[in-house]
Parts: structure tokens; C-alpha cells; sequence
């Protein structure tokens, strides 16, 4: 009943947020993809999906979950598993995509996105689930690297090694978000290029660009402020690396203008240009 | 050991202790700073939440006393879900106990209404009343049928006027902004326009209507419903109000009984 698309390599899409979407039908922008959070159409009905059947006849839709809490000691949410279905059912989404992180535990959810221990037992944990979410879904399902303020004592892994091993590991592919990794390295002290060469190419099948807040001592990652030119350097390297990845500017808070998002698409536009896709040797 | 940890860190984000601090790395910041961090971003995110199921709540008691009343119910009454759709049913309950808020009865009521709002708001759509389906039924069924009201129908009551309270706090409202606090009880139906299938819709309904459709809510044969509406008051017209409803797309199917 959909038009089959695909998301094609070498352009930019854009976080497709309420505030946007009037000026999204009368301008009908030419982005790549739209991507929005899965659980804000986990309702029954009404507006929200209705929009979403509107926006998905033009443009392909990218579905990234904030609230299955993939990392969680808990049994995945049967609940959770059976809307995010009936939602990726309805509207046959190119990309889904998850968190490598866990929002909640003993049925008490912080809902924020929470980094994981990075050690062996949490390795074989979330390995285990992204094939249960797999299987679930009956698709390809790709997780991404989130930011973070602290590290566990008992992380014995790095973090990049980490997302490496799920991604190896599960056969799925990974969401890069460069923002994230390069909040990380400043946060923890670490080479952002270090991360991007543990990473198999062929292994990222998007990657998210936002803006983070410099707090003084910490970067916190707001999604609310244009991609900083460190971060668009720190892209460069990851496309010289992985190809011309499809790649998602997102903005969350303080949301400015469509016009502003769709700059910052073009701007990735103009650097996607100049790499081949290089994801043919995908396992 | 991956529980223990997660386990910890919720406790501590949710307290706003530092119990959890051993299990993690201090390096440039302190282990304190760094669950500030998060602690501020879970309270921020689900205050967050309310204040966009609430927004009337907010207007009436403003943003200071919100944002303490939020913090205690995130306390109080952690998330249960990682859909935040979910989060907030329980915050007119919490309101109504909330020793703050005593001086204003009113507000938990309110707040059922909203809540009703964002449910109806996310509820199911439904084709309209196969009249057909009906006609092709036997006339001395009717009475034992089970009458199938629209996925967005809710239905509030208050012996306050909190639908007047609800018109004066939306955004864009104009007029004189006064309540008649002797005003009759509100009884108020909520759901979703089938004209254009995503508007709520808040109506006054009269206190028989109310039992009615009540009693379809609980699954009750049309008899039985009518008999409650009738039990309210004796001059109840089912056949204005069934065609209304139908009309209007408030009673969307039927079912037969024990089928």
C-alpha cells in the first residue's frame, strides 16, 4: 500500500518533530529520510499516525526507539515489542533502529538513555536481546552508540570495542551517532578517531549528527544547537572510513525553524558528495 | 552483577543520593557530579511529560509549584513504562492527596480530564455504525444488545466546573476569564471528532446520558442501560439520545450478547 523506498547512500535526512510538520507538507523539502522516536506512534490511533501515513506516502521513514531499554536485566517489554511491531506493520519503516543502553530496571523506568557496564556479562546480554528484537520484528534492526556522563568501575572493555563486539556478534549493523562519540571522548577522555578505526566498515548503516551543550566541565548531549565544527571534522573522518553513509541530523530541544534543519542536511549533502558508498562488503 | 549495577544507579537517580557512587569512575568530574547529571536529566525529562499531558494544571498553579509537584510524583510514582505516553495516569490521584494542593479541590479533577484528553487523543479510530448490520437483526434482540461505544469515549464528572476552568486556561482564550464556582457539576463526555478523526471533543452531557453510556462502558445489554439511564431520570428520550450518538459517532457498533 506503500511505496517500497529505500534509504539511498550519499544523503542526508532530517528528525522529523511535530513543530515541523505544516511546514513540512507545503514545502515538501527533498530530504532523504525522516526519522522519528517509535514510541510517540505507539498509540492506538488519531493524529499522530495519521500524520506519519502522510509523511511516509512521500519520504522514507526511519523508526529509532528511545524506550525499549535494550540493555536492561529485565525481560524485554512484551508490550513494547508488540507496538513497536504493530507500528513498523503499519508503517513498513527502511531503518529501525534502537539504543545500546537501558532506560529502566525492576519495572522502574528513569527513562533516559543510560550507558551500560562494558563488560563481558552486559556483551552477551544485549547480543541476546538485539537477536530477540530481531527475531520479533522479523527485520533488520541497527543500534546505536549513545553519549554518556559516567563510566562503570566494572567496565573492563572500551566502549568502542564494545559497540564493535554487538554489532560482530548479532550480525546487526550499527548507528553511528559521531555527536555521541565525540561527547564520549571529551567526557572520558579518549581519542574520538580511535573509536571510528575499532569500527568495522561496512558495519554502519546510518549515522546521526546533533549539537551538544558545553556545560564547562562536561559536554552534555542536548540535540539542541547546530552540529559544532569538531563534530563535522570528526564526521569527515567516519566517512572516509565507512562511505557515504545515509546520515540524520537530529534536533530535540529548543527546536529552531525546518529551514535551519534542512541547512544543516545540505551541509552533510556537501561532504557526502565527495565519498563513495562503501558498504557492498555488509555480512 | 549487570541488575546490581542497574539496580543501584536507578535508586540513586530517583533518591537523588549518592549510594550508587562507588560503582562508578570519578576521573575529571566527581562521581556525585556525574549522577547530578543524570539525576537532572531524568526529573527534567519527565517533568517534561507532565507538563505537556498537563498544560492546564500548569496554568492554573504555575510553574514553580508544578515543577515541585512533578518532582514529588516522579518520586512518589516512578514510570512503569518506556512508551512516556504512559507515564502521568496516576497524577490526579497524586494531586488530590498532594497536602499542597489542598486549597484547590478542584485540581484532581482537572487532571482526570486532561488525562481523559491525551487518551482520547492516542485512542483508536473506529468506522462508523453499520445501521444495516442493525436493521438486519430481529427488533426483540435489540434489547439484549451490547452497544459498542468509540475507542476515544471517556467520561469525567466533577462537582466542580472544570470544563470552564479547562476554556479559561487554553492557550489563545480571549474572554473574560471568570468561573462560577456555583455552577451545576460538570458531567463531560470526551472523544475524538469523526468528522476529521484527530480533534478532541469535550462536551457537557446530563447525568441519565452519563449513566447510559456508563453502563455501555461496563459492556451492559441496551436494556440494562437504559434502565440505569431511567433510574436517573424517568423522562430520559433513548431514541434522541441513540440517534445522536450514532449520529455523532459515540456508539460506533453492537455486539450480541454472550457471543
Amino acid at each position: 500500500m506503500y511505496p517500497s523506498f529505500h534509504v539511498e547512500a550519499g544523503r542526508a535526512g532530517i528528525g522529523l518533530r511535530t513543530p515541523h510538520y505544516q511546514a513540512m507538507i507545503e514545502t515538501r523539502p527533498d530530504v532523504a529520510f525522516l526519522e522519528v522516536h517509535s514510541e510517540n506512534f505507539f498509540g492506538d490511533g488519531g493524529q499522530p499516525l495519521k500524520y506519519l501515513a502522510r509523511f511516509r506516502q512521500d519520504y522514507p521513514i526511519s523508526t529509532h526507539g528511545v524506550g525499549l531499554s535494550l540493555g536492561s536485566a529485565d525481560a524485554l517489554d512484551r508490550e513494547h515489542l508488540r507496538k513497536l511491531k504493530r507500528l513498523v506493520d503499519r508503517i513498513e519503516p527502511a531503518l529501525v533502529s534502537e539504543h545500546l543502553c537501558w532506560i529502566g530496571v525492576n519495572g522502574r523506568f528513569l527513562n533516559d538513555l543510560l550507558p551500560l557496564p562494558y563488560t563481558s556479562e552486559s556483551l552477551v546480554h544485549i547480543v541476546d536481546r538485539v537477536s530477540e528484537l530481531q527475531d520479533y520484528l522479523q527485520r533488520d534492526v541497527m543500534v546505536e552508540n549513545v553519549s554518556s556522563y559516567l563510566e562503570f568501575a566494572e567496565s573492563s572493555i572500551p566502549e568502542w570495542e564494545f559497540v564493535r563486539e554487538v554489532s560482530q556478534r548479532s550480525g546487526c549493523r550499527l548507528l553511528l551517532d559521531v555527536n555521541n562519540i565525540y561527547v564520549n571522548a571529551t567526557n572520558h577522555d579518549f581519542d574520538a578517531r580511535v573509536y571510528l578505526d575499532a569500527i568495522a566498515p561496512g558495519s554502519v548503516g546510518e549515522i546521526h549528527l546533533a549539537g551538544f551543550e558545553d556545560a564547562g566541565d562536561v559536554l552534555i548531549d542536548t540535540h539542541g544547537s547546530p552540529v559544532s565544527d569538531e563534530v563535522w571534522r570528526l564526521y569527515e573522518y567516519a566517512l572516509q572510513r565507512f562511505g557515504n553513509v545515509p546520515t540524520l541530523i537530529e534536533w530535540d530541544t529548543d527546536i529552531p525553524e525546518l529551514a535551519v534543519l534542512l541547512g544543516e542536511a545540505e551541509k552533510a549533502n556537501h561532504i557526502l558528495g565527495r565519498y563513495a558508498q562503501k558498504s557492498d562488503d555488509v555480512a | 552483577m549487570l541488575r546490581e549495577t542497574q539496580t543501584a544507579i536507578a535508586a540513586s537517580l530517583l533518591a537523588g543520593d549518592v549510594a550508587a557512587a562507588d560503582r562508578i569512575r570519578s576521573g575529571k568530574m566527581t562521581t556525585t557530579r556525574r549522577l547530578e547529571i543524570y539525576r537532572h536529566n531524568v526529573y527534567a525529562n519527565l517533568r517534561g511529560v507532565l507538563t505537556e499531558i498537563y498544560p492546564v494544571i500548569l496554568a492554573v498553579v504555575g510553574d514553580a509549584f508544578f515543577q515541585h509537584a512533578a518532582d514529588q510524583f516522579v518520586k512518589a510514582q516512578p514510570s512503569r513504562s518506556g512508551d512516556l505516553n504512559q507515564f502521568g495516569r496516576e497524577w490526579a490521584v497524586f494531586l488530590g492527596g498532594y497536602p499542597h494542593a489542598a486549597e484547590l479541590p478542584y485540581l484532581s479533577d482537572v487532571a482526570h480530564l486532561e488525562w481523559a484528553w491525551h487518551e482520547a487523543f492516542h485512542a483508536g479510530d473506529a468506522p462508523r455504525f453499520d445501521l444495516a448490520r442493525l436493521a438486519a437483526m430481529p427488533a426483540e434482540v435489540h434489547g439484549s444488545l451490547c452497544l459498542v461505544l468509540h475507542p476515544t469515549v471517556r467520561l469525567v464528572k466533577s462537582d466542580f466546573p472544570i470544563l470552564r476552568i479547562w476554556e479559561v486556561n487554553q492557550p489563545g482564550f480571549t474572554g473574560e476569564i471568570k468561573v462560577d464556582w456555583d455552577a451545576p457539576a460538570d458531567t463531560l463526555l470526551i472523544r475524538r471528532d469523526m468528522t476529521d478523526g484527530v480533534s478532541v471533543l469535550i462536551e457537557r452531557i446530563t447525568n441519565q446520558e452519563h449513566a447510559f453510556l456508563r453502563a455501555l462502558w461496563r459492556h451492559a445489554t441496551l436494556e440494562a442501560a437504559t434502565t440505569a439511564a431511567l433510574a436517573i431520570d424517568a423522562a430520559f428520550d433513548l431514541q434522541a439520545f441513540l440517534f445522536k450518538s450514532v449520529h455523532t459517532g459515540i456508539i460506533v457498533d453492537f455486539t450480541a450478547q454472550e457471543q
